[in-house]
């Protein structure tokens, strides 16, 4: 029962924003509209006649097209043969990969959308693979766009970029519909506004006609508190972890840190910048290839892919959790863990987390994104770790979503015994509401950022121009 | 002059023994780049050699046998990608209920039409068709070039279903299909449709195998006679890495290193002649381990999809 009574109106050049909480019923939605989940009740109109997306394929030949949430890309493949994938403009024999090229390349350069055919898509960054994703989807010329979540991946400047984008797209006569979680990008792109809640439709407006606030409301049914940034006295503590010269491949070089315990270090930079290698040298999940690292044996990690690394999708919320704690005797009488007691405990972690699900039995994969996140936080905050690794712990989540994970760091290292966390994130607003020292990575460098220099505009310069302050 | 003639009777059989394997290979290679994996292909051989048999002796014509063993390695086949495909069951185990399936219910078939004590059957038989020119050539003509047709089959099939695989939208959609039927989906492509119809291509070409066992190597029927051959021809995919050209060159190695014993024996090696039986499967082994090492299989090969049924 993701979706009950949901109504959603799309008009030819409009770009049209779907808001809601996570596990509202976006992506079951707009899915709906790629003919990848079907209603059991319900029409689509397309120009007024209705029709039946049974497949991705009819939806495609009804000129509706997707950009994926969790990219639809071949990851084996290069760009170019995931751009021509399932066209047949070859009737199913010839594959023009040069006039594939030339096309893709034309389209490219016209609405501003580089990425590099020849590369295989695995070897790509997020932000690059997304733009993959939309090139493939307008090579159709879809007359209906639908982007879930695009703004997700990417950095500020990445952001705007598509922001535009979307706005050129709409004014060439598309229906764009677009999911997004932040509201000030919704409200800057957006000519009408969609918001569901709990899978019904509870307001539907013009952008002139809504605000801030009236969004929010809408969204969660109150408006959610704003985050106080913390201030941020220099820790007198001992370090929790210390790099000292950390080499990885190409992708990190030369690296010294050192975090204390009670601050948050906030690491920014683009996507693909050797936050991937750091993250995981930090958690202890990689050893580096030169440099040393001393940190706590068992530090949590909330990694940027839940799906991937975060969770055992087919594993139900309470096994998903047990993995943290089959260690603990508390959970163990002899060789068997007590599951009772765990799916007890499960129920009691949905509670406080605000995990919505329909119980700790559950599969993982039945959640929607930001329940999985909660639970990927859960699982890793249980048991006090002394250090916290978060690597984009809220991509993809709404307002409320992810307003709770940055409370959930906050409390963290506050109070008598505080931990340390390191929060890498291309969500430039996030690292600086929240870190007490930030620096960014460039091209696998770190480059602490002086504090007088800890601005949107400030850090946002260092990130793209290579750290020029730095040591 | 004795190691000459030697030497050709090798190659010769390198490429008779190779042929079958290479056929079954083939059409399994494209099969697990579309993301399935036939265990099941021993049932097709052994029914495509029982369909040959039948096909032959009730026409007179050993051509009709390999069209009849063709049908009935595709009907087995069939059976397998209805119940893989379709149903989503696990392709490990249909496969292998296939396979067991196939050799119960040629040996019945065969056993209540000839009986079974019967004397051995003889059939009309492949003859080697040599092709003008080529068959001339010196050394390897008459061993490469002087084979029953079926053979040019599988010359034919190789840089054929390369060209498929790599160079057509097909091609493109069946390997989608074996890396990532998620994503091929979403694209648009039928991944479910293609998978049944590589599967029922490798029924085929594995039923051609089976009637090439049956009418080019022996003239006979025998209950069991693919012998393996099907789950060879499987290691053979790895071998060849599933490009079509590598893995005609490995059925054809393959082919050579059972050539071998033979070989040896009329050189006069006087070893225990099970140890030549092994010495294919040494070779593979080592093959395995060192060349294949780096190769990576479909991503996709041997998962059920969809994932959550439906």
């Amino acid at each position: 029962m993701a979706l009950d009574d949901a109504r959603l109106d799309a008009w030819a050049g409009e770009v049209h924003a779907v808001l809601g909480e996570n596990g509202a019923g976006k992506t079951t939605l707009l899915s709906a509209l790629a003919g990848l989940v079907h209603p059991d009740q319900g029409t689509l109109r397309i120009d007024g006649r209705e029709v039946r997306l049974t497949t991705p394929r009819r939806a495609w030949h009804e000129g509706i097209g997707m950009v994926h949430q969790h990219f639809a890309l071949v990851d084996a493949m290069t760009v170019l043969d995931n751009l021509a994938l399932g066209r047949r403009r070859g009737g199913g024999f010839r594959l023009d990969r040069p006039g594939l090229a030339r096309e893709a390349r034309e389209l490219g350069l016209r609405v501003g959308l580089d990425v590099p055919l020849d590369a295989p898509v695995g070897s790509l960054g997020v932000g690059e693979r997304q733009r993959v994703e939309i090139l493939k989807v307008l090579l159709r010329d879809p007359s209906v766009l639908v982007l879930d979540e695009p703004t997700a991946v990417l950095a500020p400047a990445e952001v705007d970029g598509l922001l535009e984008l979307i706005r050129r797209l709409a004014l060439e006569g598309r229906a764009v519909l677009l999911v997004a979680h932040k509201l000030d990008e919704v409200l800057a792109v957006a000519h009408r506004v969609t918001v569901l809640r709990r899978g019904r439709t509870v307001l539907e407006a013009p952008r002139e006609e809504v605000d801030e606030g009236i969004l929010a409301r809408a969204m969660v049914g109150a408006e959610p508190e704003p985050l106080a940034r913390r201030p941020g006295p220099p820790s007198d503590r001992p370090p929790v972890v210390r790099l000292r010269g950390v080499r990885v491949g190409q992708r990190l070089r030369g690296v010294d840190l050192e975090v204390r315990a009670g601050e948050i270090v906030g690491i920014a930079g683009v996507e693909g910048n050797g936050q991937r290698e750091l993250a995981r040298v930090l958690a202890g999940r990689r050893d580096p290839h030169e440099g040393s690292v001393h940190g706590p044996d068992d530090p949590a990690f909330i990694p940027q892919d839940r799906r991937r690394e975060g969770l055992v999708e087919g594993f139900s919320l309470t096994e998903n959790l047990a993995l943290g704690l089959h260690d603990d005797p508390t959970w163990r009488r002899g060789p068997w863990l007590r599951w009772s007691a765990l799916r007890a405990r499960t129920a009691d972690v949905m509670d406080t987390f605000g995990i919505r699900a329909q119980g700790p039995r559950a599969r993982a994969s039945s959640l929607s994104g930001g329940n999985q996140q909660r639970l990927v936080v859960a699982r890793e905050l249980q048991g006090r770790p002394r250090l916290i690794v978060a690597e984009n712990p809220t991509r993809g989540l709404d307002v409320a979503g992810a307003a709770f994970v940055h409370r959930t760091l906050l409390d963290r290292v506050a109070g008598d015994d505080p931990a340390a966390v390191v929060l890498l994130s291309t969500d430039l607003d996030e690292v600086l509401a929240l870190a007490d020292r930030v620096l960014v990575v460039v091209r696998g460098r770190l480059h602490p950022v002086p504090p007088e220099r800890q601005t949107r505009e400030g850090v946002g310069a260092l990130m793209l121009s290579g750290g020029g302050v730095g040591p | 002059m004795a190691d000459a003639a030697v030497l050709t009777a090798f190659l010769e059989a390198s490429v008779r023994l190779g042929v079958p394997l290479a056929l079954a290979a083939l059409g399994e290679t494209l099969s697990e780049r579309s993301g399935v994996i036939n265990i099941g292909l021993e049932g097709s051989i052994i029914a495509g050699a029982l369909g040959g048999a039948l096909g032959a002796l009730a026409t007179g014509s050993a051509g009709v046998g390999v069209v009849a063993g063709a049908a009935a390695g595709l009907a087995v086949a069939l059976v397998f990608a209805l119940f893989v495909v379709l149903l989503n069951t696990d392709q490990i185990i249909t496969g292998t209920a296939v396979t067991l399936a196939g050799l119960g219910f040629t040996a019945v078939v065969y056993q209540s039409r000839f009986g079974t004590t019967g004397t051995a059957l003889t059939l009309p038989t492949l003859d080697p068709w040599p092709v003008p020119l080529l068959a001339d050539l010196p050394g390897v003509g008459t061993a490469l070039f002087a084979q029953a047709p079926t053979t040019y089959l599988a010359y034919l099939l190789a840089p054929l279903l390369w060209w498929l695989l790599f160079r057509t939208e097909w091609g493109l959609e069946i390997r989608a299909a074996g890396e990532d039927p998620d994503a091929a989906a979403a694209a648009g492509v039928r991944v479910r449709t293609l998978r049944v119809v590589t599967c029922l291509a490798a029924g085929a070409l594995a039923g051609v195998a089976g009637a090439h066992l049956a009418l080019a190597h022996t003239g006979t029927f025998s209950e069991g006679m693919s012998a393996g051959k099907g789950f060879i021809a499987i290691a053979v995919v790895v071998l060849g890495r599933w490009n079509p050209l590598l893995v005609l060159m490995a059925a054809l190695f393959f082919g050579a290193a059972s050539a071998l014993q033979f070989a040896l024996q009329t050189l006069g090696f006087d070893v225990g002649y099970q140890l030549f039986l092994a010495f294919p499967y040494v070779l593979t082994l080592l093959a395995l381990a060192g060349w294949v090492g780096r190769a990576r299989a479909p991503a996709a090969l041997a998962l059920p999809w969809p994932r959550d049924g439906a």
